[in-house]
């Protein structure tokens, strides 16, 4: 599904330049669970922009579902995404003016889904995260662990193939932690790729692989057994 | 998706509701504002558009062309009527005469002397051929009415307050000046107000055959007067230039053979131009020149610009804390149009919002629209035009406020807008920001500056030291005609057995007045001198009334005719003499006269408006030229003076209106469109300093949420108050800096030319400036003060907490 070959991403400001990723080189096939690990800045979340097409490498080839996208533009890469990608962050970044179910709701609206059948799927999956009787409070109201809840929801509403967590409990406590990591394994069993960045290895014991990154690189990959 | 930008539009409306609070205080403030002088600057480009003629219709007008001036006249001598109808068969010409002044005495059931009326917007002796230019509606007659003598068509209006109604006005015979019996033949509907011609007395032409010479009217190719004027109508695809080539041989023939001292020519002045061009006389109430309708529209625009500056301000500053937002909504697969239209669909949420408003306000303010300009009927605000106007206004503004703000929010990267809130130098446009400050401010501060020279020059023509008294002077008209002339000796014996009246004067006109009498003139028997010499006739009271002074010689002598003068200093220096005392004896020949001795010299007084240079001036008797009486009064118990003026003028003219008006007054009126602009400046000047202010604190206001955490740690590290106070607002005193400086030059210019109007005027000193830049960096303080200070003083721990 994924291959990425000597990708490069260098920062440039005034004064420095920083490699973010140095001709970094990584596979990852349909239905895998892979984490990401390694210390703070080497490049973790610099990687996952570019999987998830937020962000253009500087060199090197990327083939989503063997598809050259390292160059594509701005609308070629928010089409592809709004298809395919589902994010979920620490920060759950969840819209504050709309509630649970208009943050569910917007990725469909995004997608052209008629409202109909929006509200159809939104509440079905507000009902798989535990969420529904919360579907009409704004984030603010919520606890951490509600709101990733909803986060995951929103991220998942739009089936996509793959989903990227960019340290998903960072921002929890264990129980909710363990709870939003059960919810990941069950979206892997049913099919979704999913690419995470964490800094736990009690997380990282979901996957089925584990890529540990220094300076831009990949140093060492684990097959979880 | 609509629905949606809709939902969050509204929400995020409500969310920063001291930002919308703002915006739309400011927008809506703004529109109002402008679409006010929108309304004004329509209202002026509409005289007589309603012509059906109107691209076709001329006035011949007349110049004459001196060694060094040319001086312009409305009008054309009479004889020209007949001599164009003959040598310009082609063309369609229509003439009138306006008199002003006159009185219009309607038969009354219980009142036997009937009631007297004297119209303030003239009454017109007028050809039937001038329906054939001009288009009219009748509700009785046609232009045949006015076909022959003693006949006169009223308008609705007039017809309804001298009669009641118009139906019964019809066939009734009303007096003009007490001698001219007039049969009403016929009603015009009422003209509309935006029209160069109030007609609502209509007199028939032929009339003027009989009583012409009690007019002025006088068939002679030697006499040019305003008042009479003949307008054309060029046939469909003609070119004025075509007829003015024509006039010009016109004038040729007719004018060279009597040449004066100067070459006189006609030529054509399209009706468009009436309402604008200072140069002629209209008969409308007032002519307004494109140059002040320009500065309406000017201003119009910048406040306008200056309230979308404030959206602009605020949205784009907010748009840091909306980064994370529009960051989640690109992640999630939206585009940047659709981004761009969401922000757009807020704006103009907003703006329409706004625009409610704005409409609410200037649905109150409209009624006081005639103290700023001279619209005298009522405006409504639901016209076709005044909401396309709204609706233009509108469009501009959402655009104008949309677009940038909407560029910018749908620009940012969702990566940098996740990561985290922005820090506010790394949101583009605060560059941009700053020059638009900079903009509001330089056009408060022209503004400002303006209102300071304006205001300043309407107190230096009301102080002006005019070289006469012109307070508690009671002036009016008198009738010419041969009985009121054989009672006015009397009548003056009369008004000075009251105690209250100090001196009476019958003369032509005041000292500063509109007229416009001139003649050429020789002087102690040289070849005539190249310039015109300006007349007044007065009787011998004149100088005591109106406290004139000599500098040389005695007064006139009490005389009915003209036998010896008085002139002024202007026409001494003129003369090339150096002592006034040298004038006394010689001889002055007015025209082709006889030669009269000079007696006296004047001290020099403003003859007419302070725009105007003092003329050379020549005063004499010549009693049947008086229409004008001049009262002087004690400053006590001035309403029983008037009380027994009143009553000793019905003694003895009971057949005239007794309409006094204070000289006072007759002087503010030369400055009434001045007094306007100046109020104008005053109030918009406010607008904009108050738009921008609160532009200002709706800035500071976001800094003052930025910086909370900075100030938090600078007070933990030591700093004082003051110096958290200049980090909030040094910037802005540069701003406003750099705003004056590019606002002098401009005000400075601006300000040059409109002083140049008036040849008394005010110097264009420093002191203006200065006002405006310490006035706008206090203001400014003031504004960002408050909330300055509150950030400044507040707890820093919990500052450092909210993190
Ligand atoms: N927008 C940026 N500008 C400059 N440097 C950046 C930017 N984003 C990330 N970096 C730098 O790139 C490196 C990798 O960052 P990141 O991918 O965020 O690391 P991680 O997520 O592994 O902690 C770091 O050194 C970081 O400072
Ligand atoms: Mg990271």
């Amino acid at each position: 599904m994924i291959k990425i070959r000597d990708l490069e991403k260098i920062y440039r400001t005034e004064e420095v330049e920083t490699v973010a990723l140095n001709k970094i080189s990584i596979d990852v096939k349909e239905g895998e669970f892979v984490a990401i690990m390694g210390p703070s800045g080497c490049g973790k979340s610099t990687l996952l922009n570019i999987l998830g097409l937020l962000d253009d490498p500087d060199n090197g080839s990327f083939l989503f579902n063997n598809i050259e996208v390292a160059h594509f533009n701005e609308r070629k890469r928010a089409e592809l995404r709004k298809h395919n990608i589902g994010f979920v962050f620490q920060s759950f970044n969840l819209i504050d003016e709309l509630t649970v179910f208009e943050n569910v709701e917007l990725p469909l609206i995004y997608t052209g889904v008629k409202s109909g059948e929006r509200k159809k799927r939104v509440e079905e999956v507000l009902d798989k995260m535990q969420i529904m009787h919360r579907r009409n409070h704004y984030p603010q109201q919520l606890s951490g662990g509600q709101q990733q809840r909803v986060a995951v929801a929103r991220a998942v509403v739009n089936n996509p193939k793959l989903i990227l967590a960019d340290e998903p409990t960072g921002n929890l406590d264990s129980s909710n932690g363990n709870e939003v990591m059960s919810l990941l394994t069950d979206l892997n069993e049913q099919g979704t790729t999913i690419i995470m960045v964490t800094h736990s290895e009690h997380d990282a014991r979901y996957s089925h692989r584990i890529i540990r990154m220094l300076d831009g690189q990949t140093v060492l990959e684990n097959i979880m057994v | 998706m609509f629905s949606n930008y809709l939902k969050t539009a509204w929400r995020s409306i409500v969310r920063n509701k001291a930002f919308s609070f703002i915006n739309i205080t400011g927008l809506s403030v703004g529109i109002a504002a402008s679409l006010l002088l929108f309304i004004v600057v329509q209202y002026e480009m509409s005289y007589d558009t309603f012509q059906p003629n109107y691209d076709r219709i001329y006035r011949v007008v007349t110049q004459d062309k001196f060694d060094k001036d040319i001086t312009t006249n409305s009008g054309i001598p009479v004889p020209a009527l007949k001599a164009l109808r003959v040598e310009l068969p082609n063309i369609q010409f229509g003439a009138l005469r306006s008199i002003y002044g006159s009185q219009i005495t309607v038969p009354s059931a219980n009142n036997g002397a009937g009631n007297k009326f004297i119209e303030e917007s003239g009454i017109f002796y007028l050809e039937p051929q001038l329906f054939e230019v001009f288009t009219y509606h009748w509700l009785a007659g046609g232009p045949s009415a006015l076909k022959d003598p003693n006949h006169v068509v009223l308008d609705e209006r007039t017809a309804g307050k001298y009669f009641g109604s118009w139906q019964q006005a019809i066939g009734k015979t009303i007096t003009l000046d007490n001698f001219i019996p007039l049969k009403v033949s016929g009603i015009l509907q009422n003209v509309p107000a935006n029209s160069n011609l109030p007609l609502r007395v209509l007199v028939s032409f032929a009339t003027l055959q009989q009583y012409g010479e009690a007019y002025g009217h006088y068939d002679s190719w030697n006499n040019t007067s305003s008042n009479f004027n003949i307008f054309a109508l060029l046939p469909p695809g003609m070119k004025a230039a075509d007829m003015n080539r024509a006039l010009l041989q016109f004038s040729k023939t007719h004018y060279e053979p009597l040449r004066g001292n100067s070459i006189k020519t006609n030529f054509l002045q399209p009706l468009a131009e009436m309402h604008f061009d200072r140069r002629f006389e209209s008969f409308a109430d007032h002519v307004t020149s494109r140059s002040t309708l320009v500065t309406l529209l000017l201003i119009g625009v910048f406040i306008i610009l200056m309230a979308c500056v404030n959206f602009i301000n605020l949205s784009t500053a907010l748009a840091v804390n909306r980064s994370k937002e529009m960051g989640i909504r690109k992640v999630l697969g939206s585009n940047r149009m659709q981004l761009f239209k969401q922000v757009m669909s807020e704006t103009t949420g907003i703006v329409c919002i706004a625009v409610i408003v704005a409409l609410c306000i200037a649905y109150l303010v409209l009624p006081y629209i005639k103290h700023i300009a001279s619209i005298e009927e009522p405006l409504s605000l639901f016209t076709p035009t005044t909401m396309g106007m709204v609706g233009g206004i509108g469009a501009v503004v959402i655009l104008l406020a949309g677009l940038y703000p909407s560029f910018v929010m749908s620009k940012f990267n969702p990566i940098t807008a996740l990561k985290n809130r922005m820090v506010s130098a790394s949101v583009h446009g605060v560059s941009l920001r700053r020059g638009l400050v900079v903009m509001q401010f330089t056009i408060s501060q022209i503004l400002v500056i303006a209102t300071a020279v304006a205001v300043s020059q309407m107190n230096f023509i009301s102080k002006a030291d005019l070289g006469f008294q012109k307070e508690s002077v009671l002036i009016m008209n008198v009738s010419a005609d041969s009985a009121s002339l054989s009672k006015e000796d009397a009548f003056k014996r009369q008004l000075l057995q009251i105690p209250g009246v100090q001196s009476v004067s019958f003369s032509t006109d005041e000292p500063s007045s509109e007229n416009m009498w001139t003649t050429n003139f020789a002087y102690d028997h040289q070849p005539d001198e190249k310039y015109q010499l300006a007349l007044k006739y007065a009787d011998a009271d004149y100088l005591k009334t109106f406290g004139l002074q000599l500098v040389a010689g005695r007064p006139i002598q009490p005389s009915d005719t003209l036998r010896e003068g008085i002139i002024n200093e202007t026409l001494v220096r003129k003369l090339g003499v150096k002592n006034p005392h040298e004038v006394i004896g010689k001889t002055i020949k007015l025209g082709n006269g006889k030669w009269y001795p000079i007696v006296g010299v004047v001290k020099d007084f403003k003859t007419h408006s302070l725009r105007d240079d003092i003329k050379p001036l020549f005063i004499s008797t010549q009693k049947d030229f008086y229409t004008r009486l001049a009262i002087k009064l004690r400053t006590s118990q001035m309403m029983a003076t008037r009380a027994a003026i009143e009553k000793s003028w019905n003694q003895f003219y009971p057949d005239y209106a007794f309409a006094p008006s204070f000289f006072e007054e007759q002087i503010a009126r030369f400055y009434r469109q001045e007094e306007q602009l100046s109020l104008l400046y005053k109030i918009f000047a406010g607008l904009a300093i108050f738009i921008s202010c609160l532009g200002l604190y709706g800035l500071v206001s976001f800094m003052v949420v930025q910086k909370t955490k900075e100030v938090g740690i600078r007070k933990v590290l030591g700093a004082s108050i003051t110096s958290l106070l200049q980090l909030f607002s040094k910037e802005f005193t540069v701003l406003i800096i750099v705003a004056f400086f590019i606002a002098v030059p401009v005000a400075w210019y601006m300000m040059h030319n409109w002083l140049n109007n008036f040849v008394y005027r005010v110097p264009l000193n420093a002191w203006f400036f200065i006002t405006a830049i310490t006035g706008s960096i206090l203001i400014a303080w003031i504004t960002v003060g408050y909330k300055a200070i509150k950030a400044a003083v507040a707890n820093p721990v919990k500052a450092l907490r909210s993190e």
